[in-house]
Formats: C-alpha cells, structure tokens, sequence
C-alpha cells in the first residue's frame, strides 16, 4: 500500500491508499477521484488520466516511453514539465506519500 | 459441488448466479471443464491485469484460442513486443482520428432503419447492429465492397466453441481460416496498391528496425474484423436488450439523447458481451489460499468483476446514473480494447438515430438464444416489436 494525495482543480484533497502493483489511475478510479477520467482502460490511448506529479517524486519515477510522451501532446489541459499519464505510474511502497494535482479539464 | 463450465449453454444464458457463487465462494476457482483458475473478483482481475509479467498473454488471450494466432496479435504479445506494435496501430484508433466516422455511422443507422420502417416487428440483430457494424468497419479500413454478408458471418462464427466437445469445432475453425484467408488477400492487394489506410500501414511499420511478419498482419486484421464486427454489434445489441427491459431508462435516453454515453457506460459494465478472457501464468500464485501453478490458464471473468458488490454497489441493478468508471467493460491494463473510442463513439451515434425513429420497443421472445461462446455474449436474434 501507498499513500497518495489527490488533489483536484478546486483544491479538493483527497488521500488513498493505492496497493502496489495497482496503477495510479486504477486506485483514483477505484476511490471515486472525480479529476480522472480513464477512459482507454489504461492501454495509454486517451491522455484522460493527466496529472502533475510533485517534484519529491517526480525523479522517482521511470521515464515516459515513447507512446505516453506521444499521448501527453494530447492532453486537454496544459501539459507542464512534471506532467504524466496517471495509467502509466504502477506503484510501489517507494511511491509513498506522493502528491499528484489534477489538471482543470481531461476532455 | 459446485461447477463453472464456460462450454455450458446455462452459461451463455445467464452467467451471473455462477459469477456470484464464484465471487463469494470459489474466488479463485479450478475449473475442469475450462481446464483453467478462474478469478472472478474486481480487484483480482485488476491486479492480474495489471501484471503483465505474471499474467502473460503470449499463449492467447481468447477462452478458446485459434490456431497458429498466439503472439501474432497485439492481444497475444506480452511487453515490450506488444507496445511497440500498439504504438503503430493504436493512433488510428484515438478520439480525434474516429471522430470522422460520425456521419458514416449515422448515414448507415438510418439506412438500416429505413429499410424496416413500418414494421411492426423486426430482428435487432439481422436488421440493425449487423449492418450498421459491418458497414461502417468496411468504410474504416476501406475494404472492398464485396464479401460483406460473408466477412459478418465468418466473423460471428469464428468467435464460437461447441458445448458438446467444449473446443473449437470444424466449422469455427474454418471460420477463422476463411478470415484469415480473406485478410491474406487484403495484405496483398495493398501491397500491390498502397492506400491511406490502417492496413496499409501496417505493411509499411517497423518494429525495432524490422518489418512485421506477415503473419502478423494478417493475424492483427483478422482480430480488428473480429472485434469491428462481432464485439461491436453484440454490445449494440445487449445495449438494445437493456434498453428494452428498462423502459424508463430508454424513456429517459429518447427525451434526452445526451444521457446515451451514461447508457453506454452502464452497458458496459452491466452486461458487456466482452465476457472473459484469459492468461498464462508465467510463475507459481498463491490467492485465497490457493496455489496457481506456473503454466496454468487463467479466466479472467470482467463479466463477474464488473458485477462485484465489493467494487459496484447494488451491482445487479441496471442504473443509467451510476457512472461506472473504472468497469471492465474494456478490459484494462496494457491489453485494454484498442477500439473503445471508437466503440463509445459508433455506439452513441447509432443509438441517437434508432431512438429517434424507434423511442418505443418491447422485446418479443422470452427466452433469447445465445451464441455459444466462452469468451463473448449476446443473443444471436433480438426481435423487437415497435410500440
């Protein structure tokens, strides 16, 4: 289990635990995350699970691959330079306390 | 002692009373008849799908998988394989890139429903989601107006087992030769005349500096005419069969056409004929005290996962409010369906026009009958009688 803190355009906070192995969008789906959308299935194919990962974590991450930096050109809201696809993040316990915002809009 | 046989005619009916026993008695199942575990659990499935390495789909993904199609597909290759070749395939299939077949699916919804107006009643099957899926599939990947009937039917039959050998028999084999066939010509006649299109493209891709096979190709076209035309018109078609025993969702949909993808979603998850899929288990698995050995077949039941009260609560109500997101109505994980924007998009477009012109239908037969299918399932007739 990792911790995690969503939060939502508005400032919403939310915080769930996500079991490792799960992906990001799964466990923000699973908990009724209104900010991710999801809509592929998680096969990074639609960029509606956009979201800015906070700088403590960011480098915790393995790099996008070529497909989901093709799909963050996609996004329907800015994409900045800790932009991800949340389908693309599988967790771990290293992932633990990680802060995710939400952008504005999916689609 | 309780059984789960996936060959079972019962099955095809009604799947869901096995699902639950499943869920709540037997969350990781052996069954013989399948000759495979079978997780039937929300949160199993997602955990299996999301572990590619554990849960392989190199030996297949189908129930009943055909010969010689194994890792010749994007559902049959595991990672890294499998990404690559997605990559080249999936940005056919984004929203933006579907959004051109709104009017194709729309012009061939209403010539669908032109040609049964004023009857009182007609085959949903037959007459609507068969034509519109076929049509609009042959204009996506322009194939040649020809062989229509055919390609639909060999499509149909392909995806069936027989219940009585509980294996594929000779006439679903052949079935998929034919396809496969069929799908060899059209290699051939975009190698000798390239086009603008999706197959064309996968001629001309490369994987890692290398050239799909042929067999590959082949084999992918074969699986998107599969899924462009069987899964699709089953969903129309379970989504006609809810619309029809749910009077006021459908009452709801005809005054207000906005609230159709919420159907759509709904369907998705209630009844998707999507129903299971499986995997290979590339080492030992030890779940609810069960020890899953490697090399061992896996079910993964998105029919039951999507039925899970521990994940949907009051999940045997068909509830066009719910918004059921993370459903498995898809699939999920690396291997979720290709199509699914294309599928929302089709869907929503071709129940805008039948609504418009059909608000009102109650369905006729009592009892449907199914196609015999391990892995999919929707009735092979729906009539629908016109109020």
């Amino acid at each position: 289990m990792a911790k995690v803190t969503f939060i939502e355009h508005d400032g919403l906070q939310q915080v769930v635990d996500i079991p490792a192995g799960w992906t990001l969008m799964q466990g923000a789906v699973q908990h009724g995350v209104a900010g991710i959308e999801g809509e592929c299935g998680g096969s990074c194919a639609c960029a509606t699970c956009h979201c800015y990962v906070d700088e403590a974590h960011i480098d915790a991450l393995p790099p996008p691959s070529e497909t989901e930096e093709q799909m963050l050109d996609c996004t329907a809201s800015e994409r900045r330079g800790n932009s991800r696809l949340s389908c693309q993040i599988r967790m771990s316990d290293a992932l633990d306390g990680i802060v995710v915002r939400l952008p504005e809009a999916q689609s | 002692m309780f059984r789960f046989d996936p060959y079972s005619p019962a099955v095809d009916a009604d799947p869901f009373p096995f699902y639950k026993t499943l869920r709540d008695e037997y969350p990781c199942f052996w069954s013989e008849e399948a000759n495979m575990w079978v997780l039937s659990r929300y949160d199993d499935i997602v955990a299996a799908l999301n572990d590619w390495e554990t849960y392989s789909s190199a030996k297949g993904n189908l129930m009943d998988e055909m010969p010689n199609r194994a890792g010749n597909t994007l559902g049959t290759t595991d990672p890294p394989r499998h990404d690559r070749l997605r990559n080249i395939v999936q940005f056919a299939f984004t929203k933006k890139a579907v959004e051109g077949l709104v009017d194709p699916v729309r012009a061939s919804a209403k010539r669908a429903l032109d040609a049964v107006r004023g009857e009182k009643t007609f085959d949903f099957v037959a007459d609507f989601s068969s034509k519109v899926t076929v049509d609009v599939l042959f204009g996506l990947f322009n194939l040649p107006r020809e062989n229509e009937r055919m390609v639909r039917d060999k499509a149909v039959l392909m995806v069936q087992s027989d219940p009585r050998t509980r294996q594929k028999g000779p006439e679903h084999i052949a079935a998929f030769q034919w396809m496969g066939e069929y799908a060899r010509e059209l290699v051939e006649l975009r190698k000798r005349e390239p086009g603008d299109d999706l197959i064309t493209a996968l001629i001309q891709a490369e994987v890692a500096g290398e050239k799909l096979a042929d067999r590959e190709v082949q084999m992918t076209i074969t699986t998107l005419i599969m899924a462009g035309i069987e899964s699709l018109s089953g969903f129309l078609t379970m989504l006609a069969l809810n619309l029809a025993d749910h009077a006021d969702a459908r009452r709801r949909l005809a005054a207000n056409p906005v609230l159709i993808p919420e159907a759509i979603e709904e369907s998705l998850r209630y009844n998707t004929s999507a129903q299971r899929f499986r995997r290979c288990l590339q080492k030992d698995v030890d779940l609810h005290g069960q020890t899953m050995r490697a090399g061992d077949f896996v079910c993964l039941a998105y029919g039951s996962g999507n039925r899970d009260e521990r994940r949907f609560p009051a999940a045997h109500l068909y509830d066009i409010d719910r918004k059921p997101k993370g459903h498995l109505g898809f699939g999920g994980g690396v291997h979720a369906c290709l199509g699914t924007a294309f599928a929302r998009l089709a869907s929503r477009v071709a129940f805008e026009e039948f609504l418009k012109q059909v608000p009102e239908f109650v369905r006729v037969q009592d009892q449907l009958p199914w196609m015999p299918s391990t892995t999919f399932r929707s009735p092979t007739r729906l009539e629908l009688a016109v109020a």
